[in-house]
């Protein structure tokens, strides 16, 4: 098994635990870091993919910064409604 | 195609020159939603006069750069979008005080306008991703204006359209990973040259964007969430922005998808389209809200697009694309209308069950007027947009006898949205012991209410040219 591979196979681990988490839930805060590993299981394929290549397809790691400039904002957010939601609750 | 850039970039200045200057937002906002329409109409008219036009945005080399293409289609869309910002835009104006609006409706109504209107022109897939997360974005934090009760809504709103967005994202990347494209024609070029079995990465994208613009049996958190928002806020989520995935679903599966992929996805988009007809429609029909009522009949609404979707790409018939884009253009503006009247209604009647709406014909004539003109064109009857799409949708159809159970279907799905609107007009005629409003109803609103339903009922007359524009 080649090691590209063996980078894929631990992305589709990362995207099952993080879709079982976000399935499972109940807690909002378990829910929006289930979302962020399926986030970094996206961005381990597109490295991964990424490498195969020497050089490294730069179209790929530009996909990812801004994947991640995405997922940040995303997360803060979620993070502010939470905050939101618990604050209202209380 | 500088008019259609401008349509985009105009929203999006206004948006932040409406967070800085927020006493002046509404007028502001008001103001470039009317611009932002004469530039997608003379877009349409470039298209037209000079055809299609594309752009590399930054001057890159294709593959590099992201390209924006205007053509009868995407023009026809950036000026639906446009005309229903300004209706929405000025039906608040005319009420937003009244309502308790909040002030932040302005700049994230801008910021939705911009990035659906870049949705429209974009055929990149990984543009396309930008822009969904952008609309995702700005349409959980609208549905947030009403506060408290919209909160559990919002939330869960947000957590699936992020998963579907990664979902979405997963399988670009996979694409991009057997190809190397991100750019459609270029990619359709390379999927035709030598086919490899990408069945995954096209399933993953189905999915995302499915569950994106909440098609049966993924629409579970419409209905609330369309419902919990403020009324020119649910006008605009119904209206339009659950037609962007639509849209890119259709562009992804004509151009993508090879002859073989293409007949399996029709028969997964013929069947959720008729689900989504059947069920949608029986839980309008069963709802005790007036707004829930509404949001469903979105979901089931959706049901003709899928189907529209799902017999193009069986029968490869252009006909199907016509009655695809007549019923996004049809049911936008009846949606509105529909929207922006029982928004009104509650207002001022004060209440959210339908009971509340009992002699609505009588205290509040125009609105109801609105909604039963705008329900004229969801059951489609003749001759409003509604009818011209469904028209377009069973004429053809019914040369091809193979999918004679479609028609059942359709009628069922026909039968359903009249009860459930004929729901609403039986108790809206019943004067003997009608709701007071609880303040004079105001004129505007109503008929700001009621101008995009009288246009989807002109929408017929404007059909010659409608069809041969989308002829292609």
């Amino acid at each position: 098994m080649s090691l590209v591979h063996w980078y894929l196979l631990i992305a589709a681990g990362l995207w099952g635990i993080g879709c079982y988490g976000l399935i499972r839930g109940p807690e909002l805060l378990r829910r929006i870091i289930a979302l962020n590993l399926m986030g970094a299981a996206v961005f381990l394929v597109m490295v991964t993919l990424a490498a195969r290549t020497d050089p490294a397809d730069g179209v790929l790691h530009a996909l990812v910064l801004t994947g991640l400039v995405v997922a940040v904002s995303a997360t803060a957010f979620a993070l502010a409604l939470v905050a939101r939601t618990l604050s209202e609750s209380a | 195609m500088n008019f259609a850039l401008a349509a985009v970039l105009l929203p999006l200045l206004a948006a932040v020159l409406a967070l800085c200057w927020r006493r002046q937002a509404a007028r502001l906002v008001w103001l470039s939603t009317l611009f932002s329409l004469l530039l997608a109409l003379a877009a349409l008219w470039q298209v037209v006069t000079f055809g299609p036009a594309s752009m590399q945005l930054g001057g890159w080399q294709t593959g590099l750069a992201i390209r924006w293409q205007l053509n009868e289609l995407s023009a026809l869309l950036l000026l639906m979008t446009a005309l229903i910002h300004s209706l929405v835009a000025s039906y608040s104006l005319s009420q937003w005080r009244d309502a308790g609006l909040s002030a932040d409706f302005w700049p994230l109504s801008a910021l939705l306008q911009s990035a659906l209107s870049s949705l429209f022109l974009s055929v990149d897939l990984f543009n396309w991703y930008v822009t969904l997360e952008l609309l995702g974005l700005a349409a959980v934090a609208l549905v947030l204006l009403s506060g408290k009760k919209a909160l559990q809504a919002a939330m869960r709103y947000l957590l699936l359209s992020l998963a579907a967005s990664l979902c979405y994202l997963l399988g670009v990347a996979l694409l991009y990973g057997h190809y190397g494209w991100l750019d459609v024609p270029q990619l359709a070029v390379a999927i035709s040259e030598e086919p490899v079995d990408h069945r995954l990465a096209l399933w993953l994208i189905t999915a995302g964007l499915m569950l994106k613009a909440a098609l049966w049996p993924l629409h579970v958190w419409l209905p609330a969430a369309h419902a919990a928002a403020p009324a020119p806020v649910s006008a605009l989520l119904s209206a339009l922005v659950v037609k962007g995935p639509l849209f890119m679903l259709y562009m992804i599966w004509s151009q993508l998808a090879g002859p073989e992929l293409a007949v399996t996805g029709s028969w997964l988009f013929l069947l959720t389209g008729s689900m989504a007809l059947v069920v949608g429609g029986w839980s309008a029909l069963r709802t005790p809200y007036a707004k829930v009522m509404v949001a469903y009949s979105t979901v089931a609404q959706l049901g003709y697009g899928l189907l529209a979707l799902g017999l193009m790409l069986h029968l490869t018939d252009p006909a199907f694309t016509q009655a695809l884009f007549i019923f996004v253009l049809a049911h936008a503006l009846a949606k509105t209308s529909t929207f922006l009247a029982v928004g009104e209604m509650q207002l001022r009647l004060g209440g959210k069950r339908l009971s509340t709406f009992r002699g609505a014909s009588q205290t509040m004539p125009l609105a109801m007027f609105a909604v039963a003109v705008a329900g004229g064109s969801l059951i489609g009857l003749p001759p409003s947009g509604g009818f011209v799409a469904k028209w377009q949708l069973l004429l053809p159809l019914w040369q091809h006898s193979q999918l004679w159970w479609l028609l059942p279907v359709i009628l069922a799905g026909t039968l359903l949205s009249a009860a459930y609107i004929f729901r609403l007009v039986v108790l809206a005629f019943n004067r003997a012991k009608p709701v007071r409003p609880d303040f004079a109803p105001a004129l505007l609103p109503q008929w700001l209410a009621l101008l995009p339903a009288l246009l989807v009922w002109m929408l017929a007359f404007a059909s010659g040219s409608l069809l041969s524009w989308l002829g292609g």
